[in-house]
């Protein structure tokens, strides 16, 4: 299929032997959730910086030792709650899940954020970036070692909702692409201004018998026959 | 059958599904009921439909939204239904009794020679600094020097202080935060064909071993050796662990045998991820001795010294023998 070229899409096969679609996610949205991350983790350290002023001497050891688990365990806790997100990674819509879309384990969790010292080398997390923009799944190293993948949690796709248009026959026998060509043009065009909507339908009329028109009236006969294809026959 | 006489037909079972899936995951209404009102029998039977309903969806070419809510009712299920319940008390006790020793004692080549590339430079570099005390400042600065002589002089109220309190805490926070960073860089540092992991473990066996070679030389011996001497057994053993897992997984590249290089880096991540487990709960212990036994002035050496002797012996007692099968 073509769509196989341009699309980043991994699929993971269950035991029930069908496809789920992973849509990995890549540099920028990853980004913005570590940059988020991050500005979360300096306001707890302020916060807390500022609790063991008052507390001089021990206040400041745990201080200490309250970064150092903000620095490297910050990401494990987060990502093996249900969500299997950080609160940066939950705000772009992301989140972490096995290679074969389960939920993240603690080991793959761990092995992913320890290696983070690897994918942060030279500088900058430079060996990330490399990786990732190699990598048609946008992996890390850490990813990469651990099989976890970072994934988007997609909108739900909305339903059709074609109002009051009559149902029309098609005009001859259309093969299941084609009626799930026309189906989708009537998903899409509440979103479409008319006059591409019409463009468009235009392109379609060969099922409704108006090849070589187009206007209002085609674009409404096209829309019937997806009434049709859906099922509506009066 | 049409898309919508389809839809039709399964819906009922979709939004139960949908239902029940929602209360296991703790989602939107799943607070007000309890998770046990679901029944494990009916979800599988309710998953397996909604698989098949799928696939016919797909292959007759039904409308997006149709197949996008199937793909998110099997994508849900398959998480609940397939998903390892790994956490728990149960778990953390077999890793503590016999995951973690026996994994160690599973890659004992790879400790050996971790170990040998930590200690040979702190001893090789230790005697040559010990005689020759100005080479200290060909690996740390003078500056470093200076404040690690002041730390451990004998005239300082407590062990491992400096003269205000602030900056003393500073400095024990900086030491536990620097030595988990040591220890987890050696550990990464294997994704680079394990070189990172032998570069991190001997530059560190370095630098420690010519600041005691140093520290010995200034006749601080008793301060310093007291000071380190227990929770070391628990830190350089981690350190050296955790260059053990990092040269799993450069092994792994290197040498991938009948496997590809990226499955056998997995399975050797997944390997040694139980190290990891161990080392972090060493660096924890190591943190907690380091802060309320080693630097107490007030203990007596001798306490200190056998503490050390108990602790050493305890921790090569752990990775020799538990966790074998009783015979």
């Amino acid at each position: 299929m073509p769509t196989d070229v341009l699309d980043t899409v991994v699929s993971a096969e269950t035991p029930e032997g069908i496809l789920l679609k992973l849509r990995p996610a890549g540099l920028s949205a990853r980004f913005y959730a570590l940059g988020l991350d991050w500005a979360i983790r300096l306001m707890i350290m302020y916060v807390a910086a500022m609790a063991a002023a008052f507390m001089a001497g021990i206040g400041i050891a745990f201080l200490f030792i309250l970064f150092f688990a903000l620095e490297w365990f910050y990401p494990v806790a987060f990502e093996l709650t249900a969500s299997g997100a950080t609160p940066g990674k939950r705000v772009f819509g992301l989140k972490v899940v096995m290679d074969n879309g389960l939920p993240v384990t603690p080991a793959a969790s761990l092995t992913r954020n320890l290696l983070r010292a690897a994918d942060f080398l030279p500088f900058g997390y430079g060996f990330a970036i490399v990786s990732m923009l190699l990598r048609r799944d946008f992996k890390r190293l850490g990813d990469i070692a651990a099989a976890t993948i970072v994934v988007y949690e997609p909108p739900a796709a909305s339903r059709i909702d074609l109002g009051s248009i009559a149902p029309v026959v098609p005009v001859r026998t259309l093969a299941p692409q084609d009626q799930a060509a026309v189906v989708a043009l009537a998903a899409r065009a509440p979103r479409l201004t008319a006059d591409r909507l019409d463009e468009l339908a235009a392109l379609a009329a060969t099922v409704s018998g108006d090849a070589g028109h187009s206007g209002p009236e085609v674009t409404r006969r096209v829309l019937g026959v997806a009434q049709w294809a859906l099922g509506r026959r009066s | 059958m049409t898309p919508l006489r389809f839809e039709q037909t399964y819906q009922d079972e979709w939004t139960e599904l949908e239902a029940s899936l929602g209360r296991v995951l703790g989602r939107k209404a799943g607070w007000s009921a309890p998770r046990s009102s679901v029944s494990g029998v009916r979800v599988a039977a309710l998953y397996r439909r909604a698989c098949e309903n799928l696939a016919l969806a797909q292959a007759r070419c039904y409308p997006a939204y149709m197949v996008d809510r199937l793909e998110r009712l099997t994508s849900d299920g398959h998480q609940v239904i397939y998903q390892r319940r790994i956490f728990g008390i149960a778990r953390l006790k077999a890793i503590v009794a016999v995951d973690f020793p026996s994994a160690v004692r599973t890659h004992a080549s790879y400790v050996a020679v971790a170990a040998a590339v930590f200690v040979l430079p702190a001893v090789v570099i230790g005697l040559l600094v010990y005689s020759r005390p100005e080479l200290i400042l060909s690996v740390v600065s003078s500056d470093t020097a200076a404040s690690f002589e002041e730390m451990y002089s004998t005239s300082a109220t407590s062990i491992g202080r400096t003269r205000t309190a602030a900056t003393d805490w500073m400095m024990f926070g900086f030491y536990i935060r620097n030595n988990v960073s040591v220890a987890f860089q050696c550990f990464a540092g294997g994704l680079f064909a394990g070189l990172g992991t032998l570069f991190f473990l001997a530059y560190n066996g370095a630098v420690s071993g010519a600041v005691a070679g140093y520290l010995t030389e200034r006749g601080l011996s008793p301060t310093f050796y007291s000071f380190i001497a227990t929770h070391s057994a628990f830190e350089l053993t981690a350190i050296v662990l955790s260059g053990t897992a990092g040269l799993r997984i450069g092994h792994a590249l290197v040498a991938p045998g009948r496997l590809t290089r990226l499955q056998s880096l997995v399975l050797a991540a997944r390997d040694s991820a139980v190290l990891l487990y161990g080392v972090t709960a060493m660096l924890l212990v190591a943190a907690a001795v380091e802060a309320f036994w080693s630097s107490a002035a007030w203990l007596p050496k001798a306490a200190k010294y056998a503490s050390a002797v108990v602790c050493w012996t305890a921790v090569l007692g752990y990775f020799a023998f538990q966790g074998r099968r009783a015979r």
